[in-house]
C-alpha cells in the first residue's frame, strides 16, 4: 500500500542521523555500516539499524560483497522524498514572504498614522 | 513517531501584535493564503479555507481548518486537511505552528508544519497548487497595493 510506504518514507528522512547517513552515502557512492560509523558519533550497530530503516523504504539498497554488506542510495526514491519536502517548503516560503510584506506594510501604515497624530 | 516537518524562520519589521493579526485573522489570512477563510479563531471550532473562484457558480475547493491554540501575540497554531466533521488530530491532518518573538524593532516569526503523510500531502499540495496558481505574485502584488493604504488609513 503506497500510503504506508510513504508514511515510512517521511519517518525515514525525518531522522537527522539517517539524513547524515544519506549525505555520506551520496558523497562516497557505496559504504558499509563500519565505514559509515567512522564518520558518525554512533556505533556500528546503531548505523546498521538506521540502514535497515532506509533499506525498508527503498532509500538505500544493499549488496553483499565480501564479508560486510555494501549500501548505496536509490537516487530515484531519494529524489521523490526530497521533491515532496521541497514543494511543500516552497509553498510556505511564498506564504511567509506575503506575511512579511503584509505585516510590514501595516506597520508602516500605523507608524505614519502615529506621526500624523503627533503633529 | 517521526513525521516530515517543514521549519522556517523569518524576521519581520513589524510588532508582534501586527504579525499575530496577519497570521491569524481571516481577513488577513485571505491576503496571504486562501481566497476565502471562514473561521472564528476559537480553538477547537471547525472552520474552513477555500481556494478558487469565489464568484457565483465558481469552482471553490474547501479545506477544513481548525484553530488549535491562539495566545496573542505569541502563538497561533492550527490543523488543516482533515475531513469535514472529523476531529483533527495527528492521524488525519497537518499541524501548523506560528511562534512570534519580539526581536529588535520587529518580530522573529517561526513556522513549523508537521504531520506529512502521503494523503495529507496530496491534499496540501493540491490546495497549495490551486492557491499558487490563482494567487501568484502577479495577482497578489496589484491586490496588495490597493489593500495596504486601506489598512494604513484604518489603523
Amino acid at each position: 500500500m503506497t500510503t504506508v510506504v510513504d508514511d515510512d518514507l517521511w519517518s525515514a528522512v525525518g531522522d537527522p542521523t539517517r539524513r547524515r547517513l544519506l549525505d555520506l552515502l551520496l558523497a562516497d557512492g557505496v559504504a558499509t555500516a563500519t565505514s559509515l560509523s567512522e564518520h558518525l558519533p554512533v556505533s556500528r550497530q546503531a548505523v546498521a539499524k538506521h540502514l535497515v530503516v532506509l533499506d525498508r523504504v527503498g532509500l538505500v539498497h544493499a549488496s553483499s560483497v565480501g564479508r560486510e554488506k555494501q549500501f548505496r542510495v536509490d537516487q530515484a526514491q531519494l529524489a521523490r522524498a526530497v521533491e515532496q519536502l521541497t514543494e511543500v517548503g516552497a509553498a510556505w516560503d511564498t506564504r511567509l514572504r506575503r506575511i512579511k510584506r503584509l505585516a510590514e506594510t501595516i506597520q508602516r501604515g500605523k507608524d505614519a498614522q502615529k506621526t500624523d497624530d503627533d503633529k | 513517531m517521526e513525521h516530515g516537518t517543514i521549519e522556517r524562520e523569518i524576521f519581520i519589521e513589524a510588532s508582534t501584535e501586527v504579525v499575530f493579526d496577519v497570521v491569524s485573522s481571516p481577513e488577513h489570512l485571505r491576503e496571504w493564503w486562501p481566497d476565502e477563510a471562514e473561521l472564528s479563531g476559537v480553538p477547537g471550532e471547525a472552520g474552513r479555507i477555500g481556494f478558487g473562484d469565489l464568484s457565483e457558480g465558481g469552482d471553490v475547493t474547501w479545506v477544513q481548518f481548525t484553530v488549535v491554540d491562539a495566545v496573542p501575540p505569541r502563538h497561533f497554531s492550527f490543523r488543516w486537511t482533515h475531513d469535514e466533521g472529523e476531529t483533527p488530530g495527528p492521524h488525519n491532518s497537518l499541524l501548523v505552528v506560528f511562534e512570534l518573538e519580539p526581536a529588535g524593532t520587529g518580530t522573529r516569526l517561526r513556522m513549523t508544519e508537521s504531520g506529512f503523510r502521503e494523503r495529507d500531502w496530496d491534499e496540501a499540495k493540491a490546495a497549495a497548487q490551486h492557491a499558487e496558481h490563482v494567487t501568484g505574485w502577479d495577482y497578489f502584488l496589484p491586490r496588495l497595493s490597493v489593500y495596504a493604504p486601506k489598512v494604513g488609513a484604518g489603523a
